[in-house]
């Protein structure tokens, strides 16, 4: 059952990104594309991406080197597409608070230089294998999977330090993009540095595809499953006296 | 190898993180109703008599060297606690002021958005006065200027009581002990 091309595996491939051009269209169809534009365009052209990679892969009439030459048009359409989204989210996050939106641009820029060095150093050690096509595409998706990794938790450090609450479908896309890129990292540092067999290497694709599978089921729970209504009344404040409170209030006029 | 354990336990690492903020979130939403009463009284004024320079160069002249670092180092922890204290009360007040942003009056949004803002601002003085301190507890002659944490802290107490007001006319919060 854990082989290459049996039912589960073309499952774990095809479904996920079905299901996110489903949800793509659901996103269109509701109108939210005006507020996640990046999150569209990442869900279209990656998974078409993906279901060219799986195309690619099953027939036979593509050859190993044509195989991996889409692997990699998809690896870097899906990368960049990443980074934008991750964009994204950074700027729905911070730039409605001026008050720590220019510290955070300032604090992710350098984090970001930090895991481009990191990323770099690590690929530089990892060793070569006997195809650079093969070997390149492993390299880089770990490469694209640690920035994107580090630059996410930058963002959730951030905001949790701060306290800033998040909107229920920015948090899910973040989140289920968080958890895939560390189940990612984690697989695909484990496939470029050592030398597994194949079917070690198949177990790592299956957790890699199931754990991608969990990540669009996430995406559609939060974008598409409205939350629960909570009635919110007035803030329960403590109590004052007026007095105090008018002096401050002259004193917040006069500044 | 080395490389790559590294990088799974960094990943995994990353995980429990991301999960726990997932899992604080849901925790966070059931919360907010007691948010106001998470809200610490902070002394103003003796804060403020704590980081006045006067203060320092009184004990400076009078005091040997060696004492003055002592009871330096003593002011610095104290000094410490209420910057942590005001940053926990800033993180507090961040929370209500979301939670008054989606209301549909404007004048209360307005003041909510001002209190957030100036809320953010406190937190992040906090962090850079609270790395100031640890560095001045390891040389207590260097001089530290936390008024500007001061004059944020009471600039956020006006906006955290015209926000109160307007949302509770009865009741407006108040995060400083005494005026």
């Amino acid at each position: 059952m854990l082989q290459a091309h049996s039912p589960l595996w073309n499952y774990l491939w095809v479904a996920p990104n079905v299901l996110l051009l489903i949800l793509a269209a659901l996103i269109w169809g509701r109108g939210l594309r005006r507020l996640f534009p990046a999150f569209l365009a990442f869900a279209v052209l990656s998974a078409i991406g993906q279901l060219a990679v799986f195309v690619a892969d099953v027939a036979p009439s593509v050859s190993a080197e044509n195989f991996w030459v889409v692997d990699w048009v998809s690896l870097l359409t899906e990368g960049t597409l990443k980074f934008v989204l991750i964009a994204e989210i950074f700027a729905c996050v911070f730039d409605p608070y001026p008050s720590v939106a220019k510290l955070g641009k300032f604090l992710i820029r350098a984090v970001g230089v930090a895991l481009v060095l990191t990323s770099a150093v690590a690929a530089a050690y990892a060793p070569k294998g006997t195809y650079a096509l093969i070997s390149g595409a492993h390299l880089l998706e770990q490469t694209i999977y640690l920035i994107e990794c580090g630059l996410l938790i930058f963002v959730f450090l951030f905001s949790s330090y701060f306290r800033l609450s998040w909107d229920r479908p920015l948090f899910g896309i973040a989140l289920g993009l968080s958890v895939s890129a560390c189940v990612h990292l984690a697989t695909w540092a484990v496939l470029a540095n050592t030398n597994l067999s194949t079917a070690n290497r198949h177990y790592l694709d299956f957790l890699n595809m199931a754990t991608y599978h969990a990540c669009v089921l996430i995406w559609f729970y939060y974008l598409l499953v409205p939350q629960k209504a909570v009635i919110k009344s007035a803030v329960p404040l403590p109590e004052n006296n007026l007095a105090v409170w008018n002096r401050e209030l002259e004193r917040l006029l006069h500044q | 190898m080395t490389l790559a354990i590294v990088l799974v336990i960094a990943a995994v690492l990353a995980l429990v993180f991301i999960l726990r903020v997932a899992l604080s979130r849901s925790l966070q939403i059931s919360a907010d109703a007691s948010l106001a009463g998470q809200i610490q009284p902070m002394d103003v004024a003796a804060f403020r008599n704590l980081i006045d320079p006067a203060e320092d160069h009184y004990l400076r002249r009078r005091l040997p060297a060696s004492d003055f670092r002592l009871v330096q180092r003593e002011r610095l922890r104290a000094m410490a606690n209420y910057v942590q204290l005001a940053g926990r009360n800033a993180a507090v007040l961040v929370r209500i002021g979301q939670e008054a942003l989606t209301t549909s009056d404007a004048q209360t949004a307005e003041a909510a958005q001002q209190l957030v803002d100036q809320a953010l601002l406190l937190r992040r003085n906090a962090a850079v006065a609270l790395l100031r301190i640890y560095v001045a507890l390891a040389w207590p002659s260097l001089g530290l200027a936390a008024a500007p944490i001061l004059d944020g802290y009471e600039r956020l107490n006006g906006s955290a009581m015209l926000l109160g007001r307007l949302q509770n006319p009865a009741a407006p919060v108040r995060i400083s002990a005494t005026w």
